[in-house]
């Protein structure tokens, strides 16, 4: 098991992230999570990366509570912090320096994958910026990878491009989760597919058995929260 | 001829779609005995889903009897299988399910077999 969340709950003043959350992360699984914005998509995935603390219940990553694991951990954010003067090489040399597990010649390898090109961040489109970062946190050998929204607002080309990385990057010693709204595109991608509303969990099932009973991950998402 | 394969996510498990279009490949005769499907990784890729849903679809095949998996060296049709035998029963489970629809709507067995004879005769006066 990578990770686990039990009965998790996280307020913010007084109002829900989310509530009473239920939810383990086996290895190997690639797990989409999936809300309208606002449902707590993003809560979820800054307390497995140990950047927020729940208000109750407990939070684990690889037995531990998740900052004791930072290490194992690679989380992409939904703000874009890239300095707009930074390359793809400078990126190589800050993430050498700040994580021990990142792989250059991988990272190179994902830089060809994703065609990024050897530009300033400031000079790259949208799409672009979005391949870099994936780039950046692919190549580390982390045990959890946390994805935020790595599909919304780019070109169809780039969400491609992404899909493909994700599945050719995909290990069975490691757990990724992708948070989206961008189901169409991305359920043939997930084992697993979590549905928040509300900060709430409404569902937890196999994108397969899903299809087995006729509904694809997209019109039961459009079932459940639409 | 990988390329040519389409899924559709609101026509049941990906693992089966992928099942059967190996399955018609080998009744058409573009798969043959020895031929080696791609591997999970790369098909997945390909078809840009979870290299586990290859894994499952290429254990059915398995269990079926149609590939067999060597060690080290990838999944393979096995020499047993023949196209005839293939598309013998795929073409008697289509046929089955069409009985079934007609039992359903009550209708006698000459009245079957002269809507299917329609049918093919519209398509090649198209």
């Amino acid at each position: 098991m990578i990770a686990a969340m039990r009965n998790v709950t996280k307020l913010y003043g007084r109002n829900y992230g989310v509530r009473n959350l239920n939810l383990t992360l086996p290895a190997g699984e690639v797990v989409g999570l999936l809300g309208v914005n606002g449902s707590g998509k993003t809560t979820v995935l800054k307390l497995l990366a140990g950047l927020l603390v729940p208000t109750s219940g407990e939070v684990s990553v690889l037995g531990a509570p998740p900052r004791h694991n930072r290490a194992r951990i690679a989380f992409l954010g939904e703000t874009d912090a890239l300095y707009r003067w930074m390359n793809p090489r400078d990126a190589e040399r800050l993430m050498s320096g700040l994580y021990p597990d990142f792989r250059p010649a991988r990272y190179r390898d994902l830089l060809d994958q994703l065609r990024v090109p050897g530009v300033k961040a400031g000079a790259m489109s949208k799409g672009e910026r979005m391949r870099l970062r994936l780039a950046m946190s692919l190549a580390r050998d982390a045990l959890l990878y946390l994805f935020d929204e790595p599909l919304g607002g780019i070109d169809l080309v780039s969400r491609e491009r992404i899909i493909r990385s994700l599945v050719a990057e995909w290990r069975t010693d490691a757990t990724v989760i992708v948070a989206t709204h961008a189901v169409a595109e991305s359920e043939g991608l997930f084992d697993r597919v979590v549905f928040l509303d509300r900060g709430e969990l409404v569902l937890d099932a196999r994108a397969e058995d899903l299809r087995a009973q006729g509904k694809s991950v997209r019109a039961t998402f459009l079932e459940v929260l639409g | 001829m990988t390329q040519d394969w389409k899924l559709d996510m609101d026509l049941g498990p990906i693992y089966r779609q992928i099942v059967r279009h190996v399955q018609q490949a080998i009744a058409r005769g573009d798969l043959n005995p020895g031929d080696r499907l791609p591997s999970a990784r790369a098909l997945a890729q390909q078809l840009r889903v979870n290299p586990n849903t290859i894994v499952h679809a290429y254990s059915q095949l398995e269990r079926e009897g149609l590939v067999e998996t060597k060690r080290g060296l990838g999944t393979f049709i096995r020499s047993d299988v023949t196209p005839a035998a293939s598309r013998h029963e795929l073409l008697s489970a289509a046929a089955r399910r069409y009985a079934q629809e007609v039992r359903a709507l009550g209708v006698g067995r000459a009245e079957a077999v002269r809507a299917v004879q329609e049918v093919f005769d519209d398509r090649s006066d198209a």
